[in-house]
């Protein structure tokens, strides 16, 4: 019985040291004699199929070279690429913000590009892009990444539900909004509503604490851009982020434009017209907006897609004109390449692709995206137009003077997206008042430049 | 800490076949088996252990990124953290967390271990109570997380059945850190039931015999007799329970992720968040020795509150 | 490395016997006994009712979730979420039953989940029974003192030492890899060292002193004699480690990013994060925490008894 036990624990010890051994060589990216895998993160699912299929054309056109594409949701996507980066493992390529690059640059942990690109002048047509997008991400001569695609905000209505509130097409793609009454934007919002007895948010008799429609689902979740909602009514009152942009080192957090924005988003809540933000639940907005618990949200022109199969339930309309005028923010995306990755030149070979007209226009053919490249951009307008997803209001700002603004660009970007968003979801909780919220917000992010 | 010193069991006698000129050879040093034995042990310990006890500490002093050498910066870590309202927030809600959970687990286990003690002795009941015990943290939270959900998870489906409004048990910041504790104690309870059981096991059924001569009910029997005797074990428990409810990540990391705002980000998050998200390492690095003193005080006053009480057995 | 709650567990003689509960003469029904039943038996469902609600929902297919939420039942049961999860279905197959299209492999994550608890388990209980013999039995220069500052190591959480073995095991290019994953549990813990050597204190002397009469070095004394004796402990404590590192998140995030190296646990939060946009995929997610469950579950079955009644103390002073 001895020997045998002593026998048998010798033979799973040899054993585990051979799992462990050859578990072991497994890992990292396989490079046996030139094989290369690239590892690609994107955050978008819905436009992981689209990028796969490049991925798959890029390896047909260079059999050496695999690309691994990983998604991560929004929520975990940048905290988990910093924990890569730190653990000296960062994917080859990663899609890039302009918000959150810069600190990448400070950490000396991307890889500027414009020798590459100097040493392969053919290698991206600049005037084949939208004009402004690829000056995003050059910094001093230095580019950190290539463009990808653009985007802006709108909004989305449930058709039915606004031809049952009596509201009339015209009225809401000319929608107006103060921060003092909410102008027809509340109006309109007020009128969505409908608690469970049938009366509608303007009616007199409207029952707030049984809303079976909102008519309103505003995005809390924002980080230190607001890019969803409360960034582009801010701006459309007035408020600018920071000193300069991009590259700003003092904000403006605290400005009074911004309080009362947030305070009037936060309203919505409290007058029945949005859901309570304690009250959320793991559903995102748009699947409420579909599922028909809500009328209304605002919806950035990369989830247009998402209501294909029911094109024609819904109106697309631009966001609401504030005092300074109607604005959006735009926002460009770029394929950025890791400082430390292993495989520097393949890496290149997959970004210089991704931003080539092949790429773009494979992706712009799906509609799931508007790519850098305008007539990829085109295309993609023309396809949704095709499944009945009207793209216009998503370029319509560009019509208006200052239409459009830049999302914030600055150092920091990860550890402000999360100061400020707690402050302003501690308003929407109504465990903190606007202003106390923001001024503090704004006194640690200024901290962080000193 | 408590020694845990276990019964000797009476010495056999030698074989009297040992012949009388015999005598057991002087023990000598084993120095040099003996290093065979503990090296790895040893290696272990000074490099999985000690080692990063030495650069943590040094690391406090800093200011390191993960991603550029250490800069020494004296004892600014410290007063920063000191002056963190963050920081004593996580503090404050580590320690809600822990109240809840260690109190709530204590409290069923005893009643549990008690009734598996006296009413039934089924195994398959003790083995069936063992299991969320068994299964990783990740999973107890992403299955709590389903059921708890505001407009698909059962339990709010119940409570929307009931005309009661619906709790968003994650969502609303006076629920979420009872919610987590909650989930915690489902799955530690049997375990610490099991423990406290096997405790009650030691106490002799004489003195419940003696009680129940005496015509004491089942309740005082409990509080008077059981409970008394088991607090050499209660104590350990709670010990061990406090010191590792301290350190919960792995529900928070699946589930709130230290929402909503900071109402859930308890301190080994906020740490984790400091070094891998932040690149604060040494800033983290002094919040993590600032735990260790904080948990090694409580320690202390507990097993003095505990010590009080010496077992009655003996 | 977490030091997560767990507790002394070492059986040293036999359970004591069960105690014939004596029954009050003409006492059959009473409100207690009926109370102290309901507690347990609510007790039991509310056990068993998760896990219940977990097999459930893994057996609904995705598109029917919102429908099936308040059933006891899916309408339509079906193993598609299984067969997604384990990476038996293409991309498109995968994206239609309600995935997010991105390629997840549960089978390689159980594997390497084994593995490391396997690993872990087996080499720590044997390296912590040397240790806690040497330090109980054997003669040497410091034992005491180096107990003792082995075992301060008990009073400090994991996340102190977590931080600086992860540079360290970056710096030594061991991340991704499974000799990172186990380095820091491999060779020891204070908690496993500490109870086996009080085990090893407290058995009987005598027939290790046979041994020695006979001639036997003290290494084959260790092999041969003494570790047979202690088989009881050594598993329960191997157990115990087996499923700490099954339970393992932390550092195994940390360290095992990599989708060769991924256990289960890490494995569990990446789906989770990377569910679709619009709401997590439930049934997937289920599916997944299932084959989580699984195999400590057939643990429990065919050990159950074992590690149920080794959770023994023979007595405390």
């Amino acid at each position: 019985m001895k020997r045998n036990t002593a026998l048998r624990l010798a033979g799973i010890a040899t054993a585990g040291i051979v799992l462990a051994t050859t578990a072991g060589c497994s890992a990292g990216g396989g490079d046996d004699g030139g094989a290369v895998t690239l590892n690609y993160w994107l955050w978008d699912d819905a436009q992981l199929p689209a990028y796969q299929q490049c991925a798959d054309d890029f390896a047909k056109a260079n059999p050496d070279i695999t690309v691994k594409i990983s998604q991560y949701g929004w929520g975990e996507y940048w905290t988990n690429l910093a924990t890569q980066i730190a653990a000296g493992s960062a994917p080859d390529v990663w899609v890039d913000q302009p918000s959150y690059y810069p600190q990448f640059v400070a950490d000396k942990q991307i890889e500027d590009l414009q020798p590459y690109i100097d040493e392969d002048p053919d290698a991206v047509d600049f005037d084949a892009y939208v004009p402004g997008i690829a000056d995003i991400y050059q910094i001093d001569g230095a580019r950190y990444g290539l463009p990808k695609d653009w985007d802006t905000i709108g909004l989305v209505i449930n058709k039915q539900a606004a031809t049952d509130a009596g509201i009339d097409e015209a009225t809401l793609q000319n929608l107006t909004w103060n921060p003092d009454d909410g102008g027809t934007f509340e109006e309109v919002i007020a009128k969505l509503t409908v608690d469970k007895a049938g009366k509608h948010g303007d009616e007199p008799g409207f029952d707030k604490n049984n809303v079976a429609v909102y008519g309103f689902l505003p995005e809390w979740a924002d980080g230190s851009q607001g890019q969803n909602l409360w960034g582009n009514l801010a701006q459309s009152n007035g408020f600018t982020y920071s000193d300069k942009n991009p590259f700003g080192t003092s904000f403006n957090y605290d400005d009074p434009k911004l309080v009362d924005t947030i305070e009037w988003i936060a309203g919505l809540a409290d007058k029945g017209y949005a859901p309570r933000f304690d009250q959320q639940s793991t559903l995102s907005r748009l699947e409420v907006l579909q599922g028909g618990s809500a009328a209304m949200t605002s919806i950035g022109s990369f989830n247009q897609l998402m209501f294909k199969d029911t094109a024609d339930q819904w109106i697309w309309a631009a966001l609401p004109e504030g005092p300074e005028g109607r604005k959006s923010a735009i926002n460009g995306l770029s394929d950025a390449m890791y400082a430390g990755g292993k495989h520097k030149d393949q890496a290149w070979e997959w970004i210089k692709y991704l931003a080539s007209p092949e790429c773009q226009s494979v992706v712009g053919a799906t509609g799931v995206v508007f790519p850098a490249n305008a007539e990829a951009s085109d295309a993609s307008v023309a396809a949704r137009a095709e499944l009945g997803l009207d793209a216009s209001v998503f370029l319509s700002y560009a019509q208006e003077t200052d239409g459009t603004f830049l999302i914030p660009i600055n150092y920091h970007g990860t550890e402000m997206a999360q100061i400020v968003q707690d402050a302003i979801q501690s308003v929407a909780l109504g465990t903190n008042d606007a202003q106390t919220a923001l001024s503090d917000a704004n006194a640690k992010v200024n901290a962080l430049f000193e | 800490m408590t020694q845990l010193e276990l019964q000797r069991p009476s010495r056999r006698l030698l074989p009297a076949a040992r012949t009388a000129g015999a005598r057991m050879p002087r023990p000598r040093g084993d120095g040099r088996v003996a290093l065979f034995f503990i090296a790895p042990v040893l290696v272990g310990f000074a490099i999985f252990y000690l080692y990063p006890t030495v650069r943590g500490l040094w690391w406090s002093f800093t200011d390191y990124s993960l991603l550029a050498e250490p800069e020494f910066v004296g004892l600014d870590n410290y007063a920063q953290v000191l002056g963190d309202a963050e920081f004593w927030n996580a503090m404050w809600v580590t320690l809600c967390y822990v109240v809840l959970n260690v109190g709530s687990q204590t409290v069923i286990a005893l009643l549990l271990a008690a009734l598996m003690h006296r009413l039934t002795r089924s195994v398959v009941l003790r083995t069936t109570l063992l299991l969320p015990w068994l299964v990783p943290n990740v999973t107890v939270g992403l299955v709590w997380l389903w059921l708890l959900d505001t407009n698909l998870g059962f339990v709010n489906r119940t409570i929307d059945a009931m005309g009661l409004d619906k709790i968003g048990f994650f969502t609303n910041p006076a629920f979420a850190i009872p919610t987590i504790s909650g989930i915690n104690t489902w799955a530690f309870v049997g375990y610490t039931a099991l423990l406290f059981y096997a405790g009650m096991l030691q106490i002799p059924q004489d003195t419940y015999e003696a009680a129940s001569i005496d015509g004491a009910g089942e309740l005082r029997t409990f509080f008077r007799i059981t409970l008394p005797l088991l607090r050499p074990i209660l104590a350990l428990v709670l010990v061990v329970s406090l010191i590792g409810s301290f350190q919960i990540f792995d529900t928070v990391a699946v589930t709130t992720k230290g929402g909503p705002v900071n109402a859930s980000r308890v301190i080994y998050y906020y740490i984790y968040q400091q070094a891998f998200t932040y690149f604060h390492m040494g800033y983290a690095a002094t919040m993590a020795i600032l735990l260790v003193l904080i948990l090694g005080v409580l320690t202390f006053i507990q097993l003095r509150l505990l010590r009080a009480s010496e077992s009655q057995l003996a | 490395m977490t030091v997560s709650a767990t507790l002394p567990a070492v059986q040293l003689d036999e359970p004591a016997p069960a105690p014939r509960v004596r029954r009050r003469a003409g006492r059959g029904f009473s409100i207690g006994r009926t109370l102290g039943w309901i507690v347990l038996v609510v007790a039991l469902v509310g056990t068993l009712f998760p896990f219940y609600w977990m097999i459930k929902s893994a057996l609904t297919p995705a598109a029917d979730i919102v429908a099936d939420a308040g059933r006891l039942w899916p309408t339509n049961p079906t193993i598609v979420n299984f067969a997604r999860v384990l990476g038996l279905l293409s991309a498109e197959e995968t994206r239609a039953a309600g995935g997010s299209g991105a390629s997840i492999n549960f089978a390689l994550y159980l594997w390497n989940s084994i593995v490391y608890s396997a690993l872990i388990g087996f080499f720590q209980t044997l390296f912590c029974a040397m240790g806690g013999y040497a330090f109980a039995r054997l003669r040497f220069w410091g034992r005491e003192g180096h107990f003792g500052i082995l075992i301060a190591a008990l009073m400090v959480p994991g996340i102190f030492t977590l931080l600086p073995n992860f540079v360290l095991v970056r710096d030594l290019d061991l991340l991704n890899t499974v000799w990172g994953m186990v380095a820091p549990s491999l060779l020891m813990t204070p908690f496993a060292l500490f109870f086996l050597r009080q085990f090893f204190l407290n058995i009987p002397k005598d027939v290790e002193e046979a041994a020695q009469i006979d001639g036997a070095g003290k290494i084959r004394i260790f092999w041969r004699v003494v570790l047979p004796m202690a088989q009881g402990p050594l598993i329960t404590i191997g157990l115990i480690t087996v499923v700490w590192a099954w339970k393992d998140y932390l550092w195994p995030l940390l360290i095992g990013r990599d989708e060769s190296v991924r256990t289960v646990t890490v494995a569990l939060g990446v789906y989770l994060q990377q569910s679709p946009n619009t709401q997590p995929d439930w049934t997937g997610l289920m599916a997944a925490s299932t084959l989580s469950v699984v195999p400590v579950a057939l643990l429990l079955i065919f050990l159950g008894r074992r590690i149920v009644e080794s959770l023994n103390f023979t007595g405390i002073k």
